[in-house]
C-alpha cells in the first residue's frame, strides 16, 4: 500500500539540539528531492547538500539520505534531511518541503505507514494503535491549548463569513427558480474581499504567534573588530566569544539563544567581513555570508569612531535584498563628543563595553521582526494551522479570479472552507443547506 | 393462507417511481420479477407536482437513464414542457426539468412494465413478510396469497401507516384517494426496525377554466426543445404547454394567519418532520414574516385534463382557509378548487440501518427504496429503486453488491448520505451535497455509468452500442484536437480575434485554445485547418466541457484518488468495536451503532476523527484477529 500523499514532519524532539531531522515519506518524492537538494541522491548514501528555498538561496547545509521503496522506515520512498537543529532552520526547511507538495504528517502517521507496509512485526505493531491514540490525544490537547480563546474565535468568525458567502453562492446554483434576490457579483466580490482581508490579518497575527513559539535568527555582521563578539557577550551576559584586539579573531559561527520579552532570539556571531588571506578565516567569512542568507534579521555593526566607511558600504551592498538590516554604531563610549542621536528607525547607537543603548537595540530588533508585544491579534497558531490558512487564502485568491463562472467560484470557496475546517472542525453539507434555508424562503 | 402459487427471484412491493425502476432493473438483469401493487391503475403515479428533474434531481434522472432506467425516456414521451435550468451557468450545474402529463406518464410507464420480459404485475396489497430466521423468503398478500421470493424490495412510499391531514381533521390513507398499508406497517414495527415519522404535503388543485392567465407571467419551454434520455428524440414529445407565474400578497398572508389556530402543523397535531426546502405556505409566512409576497407557479397537469398544480402553496389548512387564500391570489379570484390540499404523515425507516446496496442490515434479502428510506422526490425514489433492483438481482446471481462511489454519481452521494448520516427531514438531492460537483454532470452521466451498467447486465445492447460509438468519437476528436496545431501564419489576425478574442503569436494545439473560457468549439472549428469538427452535438459538447473543466477535474481526480483507499477498505459486519483498544468510548459506540461497511463510510459518520480512522486501519491490517464476534 503506497500513498500518493507525501507527508513530512520534524522527526527530532522540539527545542535546540545539535542536529535536527526532517523525514519525508510517500510515492514519487523525487521532484521534492531535486528542488530541495538541487541534485539527485544515490540510494542510502549520506550526501552533503545545500538545502535551498524557492529562490535557490541556501536554507542550511546538511546531510540528506534517500531511501527508495520498499527499503525504508515506512516502506515508501523516504527522504531524511539532517540539518542544524535550531527550531528556526527546521521550520524553514519543513515549510519549504510543504510548499513542494508534501503535507504535514498526522500524529503517528509514519509509524502507521510503516506498519501498513509490513515494516513492523506484530509485536511491534501492538503498540501502534495505542501510539496513534496517545499522540493524537496529545496533539488534540496541544491544538486545544493553541486554538483556545481569541484565535479560535477569529477563525470561527472567518469560517462563518465564508459559510454565509457559500450559502449565497450555492443558493443561486441550486435554486435558480426561487425568487431569491439575486446576489450581484459586486456583493459577492465585496464579501470575498472582507473574508480575504480578515484571513490575511489572521495570518499576520499568527505569524507573530509563530515568532513567539519558534523565535528568530539574528546575524551579527560587520567589519573585523567592529565589536560583534563583544556585543554577543554583552547580550548573553557572559563570555561566550573570544574578544581580542586582533582583527579576525572570530572564525566560526557562534550561536547563542537570548530571551527578549519572551521571544527566543538566536544571535549568531560571525567572522568579520573583509578580503581574507588566511584560509581558515576565508572559510569563516563564507559561513557568515551563508548565515545571512537564512537569517530573519541582520544586525550590521559599525565602528562609531570611524563612522560609515567605504568598506562598510561595500559590505552592506552585498546583503540579501529581502533581509531586514539594523545598523548599530558601536563604541559610542569612545566618542569624544556625544553623537547626535537621530531617531532613525533602523539605526541604534550603543556601547557593547558599557551596555549603553542595549535596551533600545533589543526594542528595535523586536519591532523589526514584527513583534508588537503580546496583545490582541497575536495568536498561538501552530505551523499546521498557518499552513491551512495560507492554502485557504490561495483558494480565495483564485475564487476572486474566476468569479464569472459561478460553479468554479463555488468550488474555490469550498476548497478554502475545507482548509479552514481542518482548524475549526467539519460542517456537513446539511449545515450549509441549513444556512441557505434559514436565509431564503425556498419552496417551489 | 392460500397455498404457494408462484416463486420469484425478486418481488417488488409498490409500483411508484422506486418500485417501477426496481422491477424493470431486476427484470433487465434476467431475474424472474413480480411487481405487487395495490392498484394497477396507479402504476407510475405522480402524487405530488407534475414535473420531473431540476437541479440535482435532473442529474439523478440522467444517471438512472445511463443505467438503462425508464424515467428519462418515459418523461420524453410524457413531457409537455422542457427546460434547461441554469443554462447561463456552467455545465456542472445545468439541469433538465420537464413538466409531465400525469396521464401520459402513467400510461407509458405501465406499458413498459406490462411488456417487459421476465416481469409480471399483480394487483394485491402486501400485508406481511415471510421470514426464515433473519432472511426474507416471501410475502403474504391482503387476501392471503403467499409468494415465495429470494429477495424482496419494499417501496411503500407514503403508504406505511399514512395519515392525511386537512385542517384539524385527519384520516388514514396512503395518499388522497388511496388506502394506507396498515397491516404491513404494523408488521414492520414488530420486526423492531428503527422507525420514524415524516411529513409532506401538496397544494389544492385548480380548474384551469377558472384561472385568469391574462394577468400572469407566461413561462414557456426552451427552444430548441431539450430531451431527457441519452437515447431520446424531441419527436417523442407530445404537444407542449406553458407554465404561469403569479404571487401571493399581504392579503393572502392575513387570511393564512387568521387560520393558523386550525392548522395541524401549528397546533401540534402533526408530529412528523417536514422538509425545510418545500415548506407549506403557512410555514413560509411564519418563518419569513417580513417577506410580503411569495411566487407561485401554475403547472399544467396534462394535455387532456383541466387541472393546474399551484406550486408554492402546499398547505394543510382547513378547506375554508384554502378556498379563501387561493381566491385572494391575482388571477385566481374565481378559481375552482378540484381537490383540497393536504399534508400526509407516514412511517420511514432509519436508512442508517441499510447497507449501500440498500439491503437492510437486519434482514437478509430485504431491500428498501424510496420514501421508506426518508427521501422525497420521484427522482430520488427512482434512483434508489434502480439500485435496489440491481442489487437484488446481483444477490440472486450470487454476485457482489454494487453501489457507485460519491465520486462517481449523485446516486452514490444519495446512498452514502442516507446510510452514514441518516435523515432529519425528507432528503432531497442538491448539487451542493456533492463534493465532486464539477465531475458529476448531467452531460457525462453516461460516460460515468453506462459501461459499468453494461457489465452489470442492467444496460441493454442498443444503449451500449449507441454509447460506445459516442465515446469513441469523443476520444477520437480529443486526440485530433491535441495533435492539430493552429499556425499564426495561416490564421489571419481578423479570424483569430473573431474566434479567440485576440491574435495568436505562436502555434497552439486546438485543445489548448479550446480550454480558454471564451472560446467555443463551434467557433474554433471555423478557423482555417481546424475543422471540420464532429457533427454529433453531444460529442462536441463533451469535448468542449472536458477541455474547459480540465484543470479542476484533474485536481478533483487527485482528491478522489486519495479517498479510494478508504472507500475500498472493507470493515467486517461482525466486528466487536468494544475490543478495539485505541478507540474512545464514543467512537466505539458510534461505530457499533452504524456498523459501517467501509472505512470511507466510517470516516463520514459524524464525530469520527481521523485518529479513529488510523486506528481502524491498523486493526484492519491485522485482519481484526480476535476482535470479531462469533455468531
Amino acid at each position: 500500500m503506497s500513498s500518493t500523499d507525501i507527508i513530512a514532519a520534524i522527526a527530532t524532539a522540539p527545542g535546540l539540539g545539535g542536529i535536527g531531522v526532517i523525514r519525508v515519506s510517500g510515492r514519487l518524492i523525487t521532484p521534492i528531492i531535486l528542488s530541495l537538494c538541487a541534485r539527485a541522491l544515490k540510494p542510502r548514501v549520506a550526501t552533503l547538500c545545500h538545502f535551498q528555498d524557492h529562490a535557490d538561496t541556501l536554507i542550511d547545509q546538511g546531510i540528506a539520505i534517500y531511501f527508495p521503496a520498499p527499503h525504508s522506515y515506512t516502506g515508501e520512498e523516504v527522504l531524511e534531511c539532517q540539518c542544524h537543529g535550531g527550531p528556526v532552520v527546521l521550520q524553514q526547511l519543513l515549510r519549504r518541503i510543504l510548499m513542494l507538495g508534501a503535507r504535514s504528517a498526522e500524529p503517528g502517521e509514519f509509524s502507521l505507514r510503516a506498519f501498513l507496509n509490513n515494516k513492523m512485526d506484530l509485536i511491534q505493531a501492538e503498540g501502534v494503535a495505542d501510539l496513534i491514540a496517545a499522540s493524537s490525544e496529545e496533539a488534540a490537547r496541544c491544538a486545544n491549548r493553541s486554538i483556545q480563546g481569541e484565535f479560535s474565535k477569529v477563525v470561527h468568525q472567518i469560517a462563518q463569513e465564508l459559510v454565509t458567502l457559500r450559502a449565497l453562492t450555492e443558493a443561486m446554483l441550486d435554486f435558480p427558480e426561487e425568487d431569491i434576490e439575486p446576489q450581484t457579483l459586486e456583493n459577492q466580490k465585496k464579501q470575498l474581499f472582507f473574508i480575504d482581508s480578515h484571513l490575511k490579518q489572521l495570518i499576520v497575527g499568527s505569524g507573530q504567534g509563530r515568532l513567539l513559539r519558534e523565535g528568530a535568527v539574528i546575524v551579527l555582521a560587520g567589519k573585523p573588530n567592529a565589536g560583534k563578539s563583544s556585543l554577543l557577550n554583552r547580550l548573553a551576559e557572559e563570555d561566550i566569544a573570544i574578544v581580542t584586539e586582533i582583527p579576525g579573531t572570530t572564525r566560526d559561527l557562534i550561536r547563542q539563544n537570548i530571551n527578549c520579552e519572551g521571544v527566543s532570539l538566536q544571535f549568531v556571531d560571525t567572522a568579520g567581513l573583509r578580503d581574507a588571506t588566511d584560509i581558515v578565516e576565508a572559510i569563516g567569512i563564507e559561513r557568515t555570508w551563508s548565515a545571512l542568507q537564512t537569517a530573519d534579521l541582520c544586525v550590521f555593526i559599525v565602528d562609531a569612531t570611524l563612522g560609515l566607511t567605504p568598506e562598510d558600504d561595500a559590505i552592506s551592498a552585498q546583503f540579501p535584498n529581502s533581509l531586514p538590516v539594523i545598523t548599530v554604531f558601536n563604541k559610542m563610549d569612545c566618542l569624544l563628543t556625544q553623537p547626535q542621536l537621530q531617531s532613525h528607525p533602523s539605526q541604534v547607537w550603543i556601547s557593547a563595553k558599557t551596555g549603553e543603548g542595549l535596551p533600545e537595540l533589543k526594542k528595535t530588533i523586536l519591532s523589526a521582526l514584527g513583534w508588537q508585544g503580546v496583545a490582541d491579534g497575536v495568536f498561538m497558531a501552530r505551523a499546521r494551522h498557518l499552513e491551512a490558512m495560507q492554502v485557504a487564502q490561495q483558494h480565495l485568491m483564485k475564487a476572486s479570479e474566476t468569479q464569472l463562472q459561478q460553479e468554479i467560484f463555488a468550488e474555490e470557496l469550498r476548497q478554502a472552507h475545507e482548509n479552514l475546517m481542518t482548524i475549526t472542525g467539519q460542517i456537513t453539507p446539511d449545515d450549509l443547506l441549513g444556512e441557505i434555508f434559514s436565509r431564503f424562503c425556498i419552496g417551489k | 393462507m392460500i397455498q404457494i402459487i408462484d416463486s420469484y427471484d425478486v418481488i417488488v412491493v409498490g409500483g411508484g417511481h422506486a418500485g417501477s425502476e426496481a422491477a424493470l432493473a431486476a427484470a433487465r438483469m434476467g431475474c424472474q420479477t413480480l411487481l405487487l401493487t395495490h392498484s394497477v391503475e396507479t402504476l407510475g403515479q405522480m402524487s405530488c407536482n407534475p414535473s420531473i428533474g431540476g437541479i440535482g434531481k435532473g442529474h439523478l434522472v440522467k444517471e438512472v437513464d445511463a443505467l438503462g432506467g425508464a424515467m428519462a425516456s418515459v418523461t420524453d414521451e410524457a413531457g409537455i414542457q422542457f427546460r434547461i435550468l441554469n443554462a447561463s451557468k456552467g455545465p456542472a450545474v445545468r439541469a433538465t426539468r420537464a413538466q409531465a402529463d400525469r396521464v401520459l406518464y402513467r400510461k407509458h410507464m405501465r406499458q413498459r412494465l406490462e411488456n417487459h420480459p421476465n416481469l409480471k404485475v399483480f394487483q394485491q396489497a402486501v400485508d406481511d413478510l415471510i421470514l426464515e430466521g433473519d432472511r426474507v423468503v416471501g410475502v403474504l398478500t391482503q387476501i392471503g396469497i403467499r409468494f415465495n421470493a429470494r429477495t424482496v424490495i419494499l417501496t411503500a412510499g407514503t403508504f406505511l401507516a399514512g395519515r392525511v391531514h386537512v385542517g384539524l381533521q385527519n384520516y388514514q390513507a396512503g395518499r388522497a384517494g388511496d388506502p394506507p398499508a396498515l397491516t404491513l406497517a404494523h408488521r414492520l414495527r414488530e420486526l423492531q426496525l428503527p422507525v420514524g415519522r415524516l411529513k409532506t404535503g401538496t397544494p389544492p388543485r385548480i380548474d384551469g377554466r377558472s384561472i385568469d392567465f391574462s394577468v400572469m407571467l407566461e413561462q414557456a419551454g426552451d427552444s430548441p426543445i431539450p430531451v431527457f434520455s441519452f437515447l431520446g428524440k424531441k419527436e417523442q414529445h407530445p404537444a407542449q404547454m406553458p407554465c404561469w407565474i403569479t404571487h401571493t400578497h399581504q392579503g393572502t398572508h392575513d387570511i393564512i394567519r387568521a387560520g393558523l389556530d386550525r392548522s395541524p402543523l401549528f397546533t401540534g397535531v402533526i408530529e412528523g418532520v417536514g422538509p425545510r426546502y418545500c415548506p407549506s405556505i403557512e410555514d413560509k409566512i411564519t418563518r419569513f414574516a417580513d417577506k410580503d409576497s411569495h411566487q407561485i407557479f401554475l403547472e399544467p397537469e396534462g394535455l387532456t385534463v383541466n387541472e393546474y398544480y399551484p406550486n408554492g402553496i402546499s398547505t394543510s389548512l382547513p378547506y375554508d382557509v384554502q378556498y379563501a387564500l387561493v381566491r385572494s391570489i391575482k388571477g385566481l379570484e374565481n378559481a375552482h378548487i378540484t381537490r383540497p390540499g393536504y399534508a400526509i404523515e407516514y412511517d420511514y425507516f432509519d436508512p442508517q440501518g441499510l447497507k449501500n446496496s440498500l439491503e437492510t442490515k437486519a434482514l437478509q434479502g430485504l431491500f428498501f427504496a424510496g420514501q421508506i428510506n426518508g427521501t422525497t422526490g420521484y427522482e430520488e425514489a427512482a434512483a434508489q429503486g434502480l439500485l435496489a433492483g440491481i442489487n437484488a438481482a446481483l444477490q440472486v446471481k450470487e454476485k457482489e453488491a454494487w453501489c457507485p462511489l460519491r465520486s462517481e454519481a449523485y446516486l452514490g452521494v444519495l446512498v452514502d448520505d442516507l446510510i452514514t448520516r441518516g435523515v432529519s427531514e425528507p432528503y432531497r438531492m442538491f448539487t451542493s451535497r456533492a463534493e465532486y460537483r464539477l465531475s458529476l454532470r448531467e452531460d457525462n452521466a453516461d460516460l460515468r455509468l453506462t459501461e459499468r451498467g453494461y457489465q452489470l447486465g442492467v444496460v441493454g445492447a442498443e444503449r451500449w452500442q449507441a454509447f460506445d460509438i459516442k465515446r469513441q468519437s469523443i476520444e477520437k476528436e480529443q486526440q485530433r484536437l491535441k495533435s492539430s496545431w493552429v499556425n499564426p501564419r495561416i490564421v489571419s489576425q481578423y479570424e483569430a480575434t473573431q474566434v479567440l478574442g485576440q491574435s495568436i503569436e505562436r502555434e497552439y494545439p486546438l485543445e489548448e485554445l479550446l480550454r480558454r473560457p471564451m472560446v467555443s468549439y463551434e467557433a474554433l472549428m471555423t478557423l482555417p485547418t481546424a475543422g471540420p469538427g464532429v457533427s454529433d452535438p453531444a460529442v462536441a459538447e463533451q469535448v468542449e466541457i472536458q477541455a474547459k473543466y480540465q484543470g479542476y477535474i484533474s485536481r478533483q481526480k487527485m482528491e478522489i484518488e486519495r479517498s479510494v483507499q478508504q472507500e475500498t477498505l472493507r470493515l467486517p459486519q461482525n466486528l466487536d468495536y468494544s475490543l478495539l483498544s485505541g478507540l474512545s468510548k464514543e467512537a466505539q459506540q458510534k461505530l457499533a451503532k452504524h456498523l459501517p461497511q467501509t472505512l470511507g463510510q466510517a470516516a463520514r459518520i459524524s464525530g469520527i476523527t481521523p485518529a479513529t480512522i488510523s486506528v481502524l486501519m491498523v486493526y484492519a491490517k491485522r485482519g481484526f484477529s480476535g476482535q470479531l464476534k462469533t455468531a
